[in-house]
């Protein structure tokens, strides 16, 4: 692959709470495609996102934004990162008492690429509200946590932007709705040409899984693995195998799951050759599977 | 297209092998552009990267070439340019051979005989 343009590039990165340190050396978020940030609750993907989207100031370490902006720049007035990026948050932003048409009206005050024509669109297509008098006055603390989310969703897709930061958006989304979001994230990528990115967290890899290019996966604060999910999916393989070999492929396999008939594990592919002489079969893992086998082996391992 | 996520054929490799087909049939005609890499996974709902490693596999493969900007373009097949692209792929694998056989101090004699062993096996 060619030299990879990033959207986020991140170097050193170094923010402690008590009993908590986010320490993430290098990370990229690769420009024109979908990221996912995975991680189980308590990971650091919050803080991470935070950082990213500006929310926490108080870190150590260089941001670059779209290869051309540094977390500094970006501060200043006038710079045009942050009209490029819509964030949204795992909670819903706006203050409980605004109705619909006030989150409208709010947002063409704060970004000056917002099309208040489109959010409306997005407000009936997401089945959020309707767009006569009633459903725009309608109050953001009548809405469900799913609507907030899909609300917030609606603005920052009515903006004019090049990156979407995106804090657990499934969470709170029915198994539909989920679906829809993949649409949207899709539909934006594939609208940005090659231009626009994503970059979303999660910790239910399974139902992102269709629109995933990259993965970016996380362990008490720091990153243990990343790269693009065709690449992971050379790099890591699914193996099964008879009950009698489990104590020889449990020191190779990442993860093991066993009962009584055999076992089921997650290898490095290049730590085939240990298993040689075994009875086993190999096939392609899925993201969820590598991420849970990334996870529960909890080291540190690069792709090459 | 149909694809299955559970046949246990990677989803690059059903999409690559539609496209070939299509290209080796002449249903997609030289000159003639695949889909966008990725208004294609829009459509099929998948990830961009899995469309990108099915038409970079049939890059490999000699039946397209990326045009900057534009996105693949499907090569005129059973032409000289075609062969070309294949002689390329075999001078490429054969010199990885060689190389290999270098750092494991192997003759060429014993090269040799590994070759033609193998095309033995392989008619």
């Amino acid at each position: 692959m060619e030299q990879m343009q990033t959207a986020i590039q991140v170097n050193h990165l170094m923010k402690k709470y008590k009993g908590f340190t986010l320490e993430v050396e290098d990370l990229h978020i690769p420009k024109g495609f979908s990221t996912a940030l995975i991680g189980e609750n308590g990971a650091g993907k919050t803080t991470l996102l935070n950082v990213l989207a500006g929310i926490r100031l108080d870190y150590k370490g260089e941001i670059t934004f779209f290869d051309q902006w540094s977390d500094k720049e970006r501060e200043k007035t006038g710079n045009p990162v942050k009209e490029m990026i819509g964030y949204t948050g795992p909670n819903n932003y706006y203050l409980p008492q605004w109705t619909v048409k006030q989150v409208e009206e709010v947002s063409k005050l704060l970004f000056e690429k917002f099309d208040g024509a489109k959010f409306e669109k997005y407000v009936e297509m997401l089945q959020i509200a309707s767009t006569d008098s009633k459903g725009k006055n309608k109050k953001i603390s009548s809405l469900s946590d799913g609507n907030r989310m899909k609300l917030m969703l609606s603005g920052v897709l009515a903006r004019d932007t090049e990156l979407l930061l995106l804090d657990e958006p499934a969470s709170p989304l029915d198994p539909l709705m989920r679906d829809v979001l993949c649409d949207l994230i899709r539909e934006y990528i594939e609208a940005g040409q090659g231009e626009k990115s994503v970059f979303f967290s999660t910790h239910n890899i399974a139902d992102m899984e269709n629109v995933t290019d990259y993965a970016i996966i996380m362990e008490r604060g720091r990153v243990v693995e990343q790269g693009f999910v065709e690449d992971l999916k050379e790099k890591y393989i699914l193996v099964k195998g008879e009950a009698s070999d489990i104590p020889t492929a449990e020191k190779i396999l990442y993860s093991i799951t066993k009962n009584s008939y055999g076992y089921e594990g997650i290898c490095l592919a290049e730590d085939m050759n240990k298993l040689a002489g075994l009875d086993i079969e190999v096939s392609t893992p899925s993201l969820s599977q590598i991420s849970v086998a990334v996870m529960k082996k909890g080291t540190r391992i690069h792709l090459q | 297209m149909k694809l299955s996520q559970t046949s246990g054929i990677p989803i690059y490799q059903q999409i690559a092998d539609a496209f070939r087909n299509d290209i080796l049939s002449g249903k997609v005609k030289q000159g003639e552009y695949l889909p966008s890499i990725r208004g294609l996974a829009k459509e099929l709902k998948i990830s961009v990267i899995t469309t990108m490693k099915a038409y970079e596999l049939l890059q490999e493969e000699g039946l397209v070439t990326a045009m900057q900007g534009k996105g693949f373009q499907v090569n005129p097949q059973d032409s000289e340019m075609l062969k070309e692209q294949h002689m390329r792929h075999i001078e490429d694998g054969l010199t990885d051979a060689i190389k290999a056989a270098k750092r494991a101090g192997i003759s060429q004699k014993e090269l040799r005989e590994i070759f033609e062993a193998l095309l033995a096996v392989q008619e």
